[in-house]
């Protein structure tokens, strides 16, 4: 199994109240799935996705990728991890505005310690991927917003990670550019990339294989999605 | 996290705010600059205190007559004194145990002539052990032989200025100089000295390139005194063989004049090694001032650095963010920011050096302050610049490394 959650828990503090966000979440992910988290805003989604990337630590409860306790880790453990393991793909691209796409892409290899000519041939391969090999040397600014997910994309894919973990990715898209965005999921998940997009859009979660819908900060039902068997 | 990546991301956070980023590095450049300036100024006033006194010897002591109007000296006289003489020297040498070698001069102002062109100068009687003990040499010719001395011949040395002044073109050696009434022959010519350019106890700023040099017993036979009452000689310049004695020498040296002269004060004592120990010691505190207030400067160039970081790592809280999703470890934000404090400090440390150099050429050209520059002191400063860059950038540096990845993420 790559991600097994066991009775996970998640309280915020704030001063002397403390807030559950997240009760008694299970859940078991495999190789190549393509998951959907639903649910409306405040359910609780955004802190699991923020604790399935590697960015939060959970309260109470059990975390394990690929075997390994993510509870366990330090902050340098879980930035390898996120580095290594982890694709994010974030609602607003969040890439760095004055870079290259290619130097975009390249950043998760500098930080794992790649040379510059491996780094130039796995960035370059990814943007390919994405069908952005003629846009390498352009600036988020010059591209458009289809184009700039496309860039995230190809920088979340640049690692060979374990999961892709896509935040709204089509929340700052127009439906056209939304539609071929999903598509190009489609493509990356039959490639064997297991994926996992979180969002409040009952069409877009109709895209993916298994929709774990979350309110009130506990599971409220995680089923196959009839429509895609 | 490589380090190419981190000067690359460095230098373009800085170009991208070229006007800022001068800004603030204004005290660093000011810092350096004035660091540099100072330590050359210092030095440069250093190696002119050495070279003066090393032209009146490290390890001498001089007796010179003390300057009196006619009034005081008929008094000195009236009261037995005979003024210095060669047997104050020879008294000197006798008596004194640390004496090395001692050199008595006579001296006077008088014109000196050649064909059609003359000079006034001072003419100075000597021995031939005057060159022994003194920091002098020709650069032409030889100087004042034993024989030639006790010949009382006619000869004489020129002062490297009176030298060009009278003979240009040609050779000077073997040429007849006229002073007062008397025939001299040229037998060298004297190196060109620094200007005499401050008064030093009893010695006053003059050219000493215009002196003119014979032999004492020549100087006492052939010339007239300025006046009857003059004493024999001007000057007893002492070498001690262990110049950390020479305070009680010296004073040795007063109590025997002293009596010699019935306790008239009619003669001073100049330690070169003394004065040249207290000016040392004016400049040091001067020194220290200096280095207080370039400090100073640094210091404050490293809190204009530091503000601006702060700034800096506010603005880029989101960029901090995503670096940290994507497998930032803490250590590679704190490093990215700190290459960034040492590249504005670098930067302002090289133009500092520029500018400190330039500083201190343009100051010993437009001015008559001597200034040396030592490299240890543009390494100084540089190093001081990149350390303040260092320390003053860490804070900054470890706020960005501890921001949260998921508020980052999200700051707008």
């Amino acid at each position: 199994m790559l991600i097994e959650i066991k009775k996970l828990d998640k309280d915020y503090v704030m001063g002397d109240i403390v807030v559950p966000a997240l009760m008694d979440i299970n859940i078991n992910i495999a190789q190549n799935e393509y998951v959907a988290i639903m649910g409306p805003s405040g359910s609780g989604k955004s802190t699991l996705m923020n604790i399935l990337g590697c960015l939060d630590t959970p309260s109470r409860g059990e975390y394990l990728f690929n075997g390994v306790d993510v509870n366990s880790l330090d902050d340098d453990h879980l930035s390898i991890m996120r580095n290594k393991e982890i694709g994010f793909i974030f609602q607003t691209f969040n890439l760095l505005p004055k870079l290259s796409s290619l130097h975009n892409v390249e950043l998760p290899l500098i930080y794992a310690g790649y040379s510059k000519d491996e780094r130039f041939e796995r960035a370059r391969e990814a943007l390919r991927r994405v069908g952005l090999e003629d846009r390498m040397m352009h600036k988020p600014s010059e591209l458009s917003g289809g184009q700039r997910q496309r860039v995230a994309v190809a920088r979340a894919l640049v690692t060979k990670p374990g999961i892709l973990l896509a935040d709204e990715p089509t929340g700052a898209l127009d439906s056209k550019t939304g539609v071929e965005i999903m598509a190009l999921f489609d493509e990356l998940h039959r490639e064997g990339n297991t994926l996992i997009v979180i969002t409040h859009e009952r069409e877009i979660a109709e895209y993916s294989r298994r929709i774990i819908y979350i309110k009130d900060g506990r599971i409220f039902s995680d089923e196959p999605n009839p429509k895609k068997i | 996290m490589q380090l190419e990546e981190n000067v690359h991301i460095a230098l373009h956070a800085l170009l991208d705010h070229k006007f800022r980023s001068f800004l603030t590095m204004l005290g660093i450049i000011f810092g350096v600059a004035s660091v540099i300036a100072m330590l050359s100024i210092g030095e440069g006033a250093k190696r002119e205190a050495i070279a003066k006194y090393q032209d009146l010897g490290v390890s001498n002591v001089i007796v010179r007559e003390k300057k009196m109007t006619s009034a005081e000296l008929e008094e000195v006289r009236s009261k037995f004194s005979p003024g210095l003489s060669l047997s104050d020297a020879a008294a000197i040498m006798d008596v004194v145990p640390d004496v090395e070698q001692i050199a008595p001069q006579a001296e006077k102002e008088a014109e000196v002539k050649f064909a059609d062109k003359s000079a006034r100068s001072t003419v100075i009687g000597i021995t031939p052990t005057f060159i022994k003990i003194l920091n002098y040499e020709t650069e032409n010719g030889g100087f004042i032989t034993q024989e030639q001395y006790d010949a009382k011949a006619k000869v004489c040395i020129l002062g490297a200025g009176l030298a060009r002044l009278f003979f240009p073109d040609s050779d000077p050696l073997g040429q007849m100089v006229k002073i007062e009434d008397q025939w001299l022959e040229v037998i060298g010519v004297m190196k060109p000295k620094a200007l005499f350019t401050e008064t030093v106890g009893e010695l006053s700023s003059r050219d000493l390139n215009n002196d003119v040099y014979l032999p004492l017993s020549t100087f006492n036979t052939r010339f007239m005194k300025e006046n009857v009452l003059s004493s024999e000689i001007q000057q007893i310049t002492i070498k001690v063989k262990h110049s950390d004695r020479l305070p009680e020498t010296s004073s040795l040296i007063r109590s025997l004049l002293h009596r010699h002269h019935f306790n008239n004060e009619d003669f001073n004592i100049v330690i070169p090694y003394e004065l040249l120990k207290q000016e040392e010691k004016e400049r040091q505190i001067y020194n220290i001032l200096l280095g207080a207030i370039a400090a100073i400067s640094l210091i404050v160039g490293g809190i204009g650095i530091m503000n601006i970081m702060l700034a800096t790592v506010m603005e880029r809280t989101r960029e901090i963010g995503i670096r940290r999703a994507i497998g930032a470890r803490k250590a590679d934000i704190m490093s990215q920011f700190v290459t960034e404090a040492v590249a504005l400090s670098i930067t302002g440390g090289i133009i500092g050096v520029i500018l400190g150099v330039t500083l201190s050429l343009s100051i010993t050209w437009f001015t008559d302050v001597t200034t040396y520059i030592q490299l240890y002191s543009v390494f100084v400063a540089f190093a001081f610049s990149v350390l303040v860059g260092i320390s003053f950038g860490y804070l900054p540096a470890r706020n960005a490394a501890n921001l949260k990845p998921i508020e980052s993420i999200r700051y707008e």
